[in-house]
């Protein structure tokens, strides 16, 4: 561990009550918002603000059903409104200011939504802000906030076909306004992606493991890097630049460690840089690098993606636990937040990003 | 026979003798000497010298010399005084066995001594050096820690400090909000204003400039914002896309690890639904539908349900012999066995049922958990209570969420406790 390396500092430590299943940044400040599911039965919201080395709580607001994810990515700067996916199948809008009555608010699935992800909001990204959602019943729908009821998008299973768990959605390729790239990955280790614009299934594939978490590096730019994380410690990173006809995407694979890989988070300030969370409680950061040249063409002259490679940068355990969320904070570079099954949320900061 | 030496010469001080022994040719060295107090000997195979000593002499630090053919003893006399002779004249052959056995003697206890003293001071000196090791490994401990918090800190007053930024930059937006210009120019003159005032650029008006300038759009102006909220698009057409999932038959997620298993067990449930002993005479007799194993399980589990045990247990008899290989046969017909007290039999159908439920795999735990509780039953009826906890236990290990299986585990430990204890 040379004097240069990142190193992941715990910077607090805060106890909870309850379940946590989702810890996210609120943009443009310094709160953050847990979401999980209390003993009783019921979804708990718990905003705290960071203050020296404590959270203090702010707010905590009590819902129904236990709430399984949520984002900021489709509500713009002013709003901040969070949208969450519940226990139940329940897509709603809340506004942390007068929480009571979602300002939207849909039975989207029959089971629980599994992922959530917004694009279009916060000032990232073109086009009109919409919600995408994976659940247990096979199904991965978009919606827009401003078209009640109906997605505007559904991918679900042909007539007759037995469905498979929807673990985890992503939105990408959202350069201009009418391009959208909708990725998910199933629990039999299919990644599928669905291209918007087109309405039809641009891709699929499948990693052998179920797949826990998918994200694109980042999702206003034309799509650049894909990353897949799985059961059994492994991540796959595909390049996204160049898709050949029969091989698809190329990418690169890497066994981090033994158990599953919960999460991926790109850091927001430098796409190269990722974060996995594993279910042995530890974190590894990694770079990727890119090769010296990014395509090439096959025996048939078609163009084919060139894969780099994976270098780990610093891991550390911080808990017997798994770590099911991350967060990065979209305004201070290496000010991160992780939720674990030990009912504790962290505030991590990375160091020495900027000499990377 | 020894050789004795007899030539040797001596004088002496008050306080010192010094005796030369010649060898006659022969080499010395060190072991050949033995000295004590009061005795003093050289044994050279084959030539030997010795003398018991007129007074004693201090043998820890006298010395001798060996070389030249002769060995120089320096012997320190205990108390100072003139001696007559080197030696004892009038020593008794029975004296000279006892002072040479105590001789000896002494210096073995001396010898064991030193050990001790030697063992003693070497144990102090690796207690010494383990103190000095851990001494400097704490010391190096402390100093990364120092570092630690040294950067933990720095970390704690930057993030203070943007913090602090961000609530200024909400408490201005939340003014700028109420003020609410339609046109916003003038605040973003103010904030470019600001923003070459300030020695440290505040994160919020940064990055919403640069924001705006990583558009890489051609019109970029100030009112680019608001523009953008009226050229969002309309919400997409509804529109379905069809999926189709990589077949898997089992509930659970794919994991690579388990491939190899799952495929196992998949074969022999195709292989087992596809052996028909087809060589029976009475095949003949029966219809079309008997002849086939599943009919007969499901005939056979509906005569469990109604209580006609043995009429399932005929049911199941003929389905085994036309396929052999269906775990869930055996099991049921386990059952049977179990109401009809036919208890040995219920094991050995259990067994049999657990041996064609390998590899283990999710998909059939169910099965297994079943089997090991038949076996487990009838193994306690039977009064058999170890082997039945142990068939309980192996059912908790797979279901361990099962509360009955709990209890029964709980009541044959105690039964079996109370067999020890009256035995």
């Amino acid at each position: 561990a040379g004097p240069e390396r990142p190193q992941v500092v715990s910077h607090v430590q805060q106890a909870l009550s309850y379940t946590v299943f989702d810890c996210k940044w609120v943009p443009r400040s310094a709160r953050l918002l847990c979401l999980g599911s209390a003993a009783r039965g019921t979804g708990l919201v718990q905003l705290y603000e960071l203050h020296g080395a404590r959270l203090e709580l702010l707010r905590e607001i009590e819902k129904p059903k236990p709430i399984k994810c949520g984002t900021f990515g489709a509500t713009s700067l002013q709003q901040r409104y969070l949208a969450t996916g519940d226990f139940d199948g329940n897509l709603n809008i809340w506004n942390l200011e007068a929480p009571e009555i979602p300002v939207y608010s849909v039975k989207g699935h029959k089971e629980i939504i599994n992922s959530i992800d917004g694009v279009g909001g916060l000032g990232i990204g073109e086009g009109a802000p919409e919600i995408v959602t994976g659940s247990r019943d096979g199904t991965v729908k978009v919606w827009d906030p401003r078209q009640n009821d109906t997605p505007v998008a559904n991918m679900e299973p042909v007539q007759g076909e037995s469905k498979r768990d929807c673990w985890t959605v992503a939105f990408g390729n959202a350069y201009n306004q009418e391009e959208r790239i909708v990725c998910a990955g199933y629990d039999n280790g299919d990644i599928k992606l669905f291209d918007l614009k087109t309405m039809s299934l641009r891709w699929e594939t499948n990693i052998k493991n179920g797949v826990c978490s998918v994200e694109f590096d980042r999702k206003d730019i034309n799509m650049n890097k894909l990353v897949a994380t799985s059961l059994e410690g492994k991540f796959h990173v595909f390049d996204m630049r160049t898709q050949h006809p029969t091989k698809g995407f190329a990418s690169v694979s890497e066994k981090a460690q033994k158990s599953t890989i919960w999460q991926v988070r790109h850091l927001p300030q430098n796409r190269d840089i990722f974060m996995t969370s594993g279910g042995s409680g530890s974190l590894h950061l990694w770079k990727y690098e890119y090769p010296a040249q990014r395509s090439k063409k096959d025996s048939e002259g078609s163009e084919m993606g060139v894969a780099g490679s994976v270098s780990l940068l610093q891991n550390v355990t911080l808990s017997t636990q798994p770590i099911s969320s991350l967060d990065w904070s979209p305004d201070k570079k290496g000010l991160c937040v992780c939720g674990a099954f030990d009912q504790t949320v962290r505030v991590l900061i990375v160091t020495k990003l900027n000499k990377i | 026979m020894p050789v004795w030496l007899r030539e040797h010469s001596w004088r002496q001080t008050l306080a010192a003798v010094y005796l030369s022994l010649p060898l006659r040719g022969a080499r010395a060295t060190p072991a050949n000497i033995f000295c004590s107090e009061q005795y003093l000997k050289v044994s050279v195979p084959p030539f030997l010298f010795e003398a018991i000593l007129y007074a004693p002499i201090d043998d820890a630090n006298s010395t001798a010399k060996i070389g030249n053919g002769n060995i120089f003893f320096t012997l320190y006399k205990k108390e100072p005084a003139m001696w007559d002779s080197l030696t004892l004249a009038n020593a008794g052959k029975e004296k000279l066995q006892y002072l040479r056995e105590n001789a000896v003697l002494k210096a073995q206890e001396k010898a064991k001594e030193e050990t001790e003293a030697k063992k003693i001071t070497k144990q102090e000196h690796k207690k010494y050096a383990l103190e000095a090791t851990m001494r400097l490994e704490e010391a190096e401990r402390k100093r990364i820690e120092h570092l630690k918090e040294q950067e933990r800190q720095k970390i704690a007053k930057e993030l203070e400090f943007w913090k602090n930024q961000q609530k200024d930059a909400d408490k201005y937006k939340s003014i700028q909000k109420k003020g609410e210009l339609p046109q916003e120019i003038e605040p973003l003159k103010e904030r470019k204003n600001e923003k070459m005032n300030k020695t440290r650029i505040p994160n919020e008006e940064t990055s919403k400039i640069r924001l705006k300038s990583t558009k890489g759009h051609g019109s970029r102006s100030i009112f680019s914002q608001n523009l953008k909220e009226e050229q969002l698009p309309a919400p997409r057409a509804a529109a379905t896309i069809k999926v189709n999932f990589t077949p898997r038959v089992f509930p659970t997620a794919l994991r690579e690890s388990c491939i190899a298993e799952e495929e196992e067990w998949l074969h022999k449930q195709a292989e087992a639904r596809r052996i028909i002993n087809s060589d029976l005479s009475e095949l003949e007799d029966l219809k079309e539908e008997e002849k086939n194993p599943d009919w007969l399980k499901d005939k056979g589990n509906k005569m469990f349900v109604m209580g006609n045990y043995l009429g399932a247990v005929n049911a199941y008899n003929l389905a085994v012999r036309l396929n052999g290989k269906l775990p869930l046969l055996y099991l049921n017909r386990a059952a049977c066995h179990l109401q009809l007290r036919n208890l040995h039999k219920a094991i050995e159908d259990s067994s049999k049922a657990l041996e064609l439920l390998t590899p283990p795999v999710p998909d059939n735990e169910d099965a297994r958990v079943k089997a090991h509780v038949r076996r487990g039953t009838a193994f306690c009826q039977l009064e058999l209570y170890t082997e039945g906890l142990q068939d309980y236990e192996a059912a908790l290990k797979i279901d361990p969420k099962n509360k009955n299986i709990e209890k029964d585990a709980e009541k044959i430990r105690h039964l079996i406790q109370e067999t020890m204890q009256s035995s």
